[in-house]
């Protein structure tokens, strides 16, 4: 666990110069050190006025299981939605109206993220879970 | 060997793209460019599209919504809810778009920008970023603007 720094919410009041034991708050590039912050120390997120801290996680909680039956229906809704992402890409690829194109860039990129979120929701939401490790195996063995 | 299903197959740019997000997240920034490199990697261009035949198929999917909305409701998944909720109300919008531009033509951009809420897919036409998402609620810095 280490903390790190929301960069367009930190006002450079500096306590967490102050507070930080290895100064690794201290850096030229506004972030924070990671390789000097001590796991789980989080003096800075709590010295932090503007709550511009937060740690990150070296490990994650497997998710709960999905139902299997849920899982699917949100596949296939995912793939109609990536299907007409694609649509909506050729037709941002090839007309030359200039509201036809902006329109159907729109699409496409509102359609990729309601299709992630039907995958986050079928199950591949968390990149070290069971069912991403599964699938990235059946990929190598395929 | 087990075969995988025909939807996952289909969606790999999809999940692929979701977990490279995911890990950027957590600030995995080798992970997430692997992520990012298997999302390109599986992706196939579309020969070609049509709009009404884009706007069918949103009409598809906002009923199949509903039947996933009754299944997640018995199962008490809430992060299916969650997602048909904000999936279904960007879905309505992006098929009103589609009907006013099929009606008005190239008049409905005219004059207006293109926003776009990064977390939900919220699609809006106006002249400013919306102070917040009025799906999803994400503040107006989650919002992008779309073309030039
Ligand atoms: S205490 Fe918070 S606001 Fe002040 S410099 Fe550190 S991160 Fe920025
Ligand atoms: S958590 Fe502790 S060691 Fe890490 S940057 Fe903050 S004050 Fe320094």
């Amino acid at each position: 666990m280490y903390a790190s720094r929301n960069l367009s919410k930190c006002t450079k009041d500096c306590l967490c110069l102050f507070v930080c034991p290895t100064g690794a708050t201290n850096t030229e590039t506004g972030q924070i050190d990671s390789s000097r912050c001590l796991d789980g120390c989080r003096l800075c997120v709590d010295a932090c006025p503007s709550k511009a801290i937060f740690l990150v996680m070296d490990e994650y909680p497997e998710p709960a299981p999905k139902d299997a039956a849920s899982a699917s229906k949100m596949m296939d809704l995912c793939s109609s939605r990536f299907a007409q992402e694609k649509a909506a890409a050729a037709i941002a690829a090839s007309s030359d109206e200039p509201g036809l194109k902006k329109l159907t860039e729109a699409l496409r990129q509102s359609l990729r993220i309601t299709a992630e979120d039907c995958a986050r929701e079928a199950g591949f939401m968390l990149p070290q879970s069971e069912p991403v490790r599964a699938l990235m195996e059946e990929l190598e063995s395929s | 060997m087990r075969v995988m299903e025909q939807n996952i197959h289909e969606s790999l740019p999809v999940i692929f793209s979701n977990l490279q997000k995911a890990s950027e997240k957590q600030q995995n920034y080798d992970s997430a460019e692997h992520f990012g490199k298997l999302s390109e990697k599986y992706y196939q261009d579309a020969v070609s599209g049509d709009l009404r035949t884009i706007k069918d198929m949103i009409v598809t999917d906002i009923s199949s919504m509903a039947d996933i909305q009754s299944l997640a409701g018995e199962n008490g998944d809430r992060g299916i809810l969650r997602a048909l909720r904000w999936g279904g109300k960007v879905a309505a919008i992006q098929k009103s778009l589609i009907d006013r531009y099929l009606s008005k033509g190239e008049a409905l951009t005219e004059g207006k920008e293109i926003f776009l809420c990064e977390a939900c897919g919220f699609i809006f036409l106006g002249n400013a970023v919306p102070g917040l998402c009025p799906v999803c609620k994400a503040p107006s810095s989650r919002f992008t603007k779309v073309g030039k």
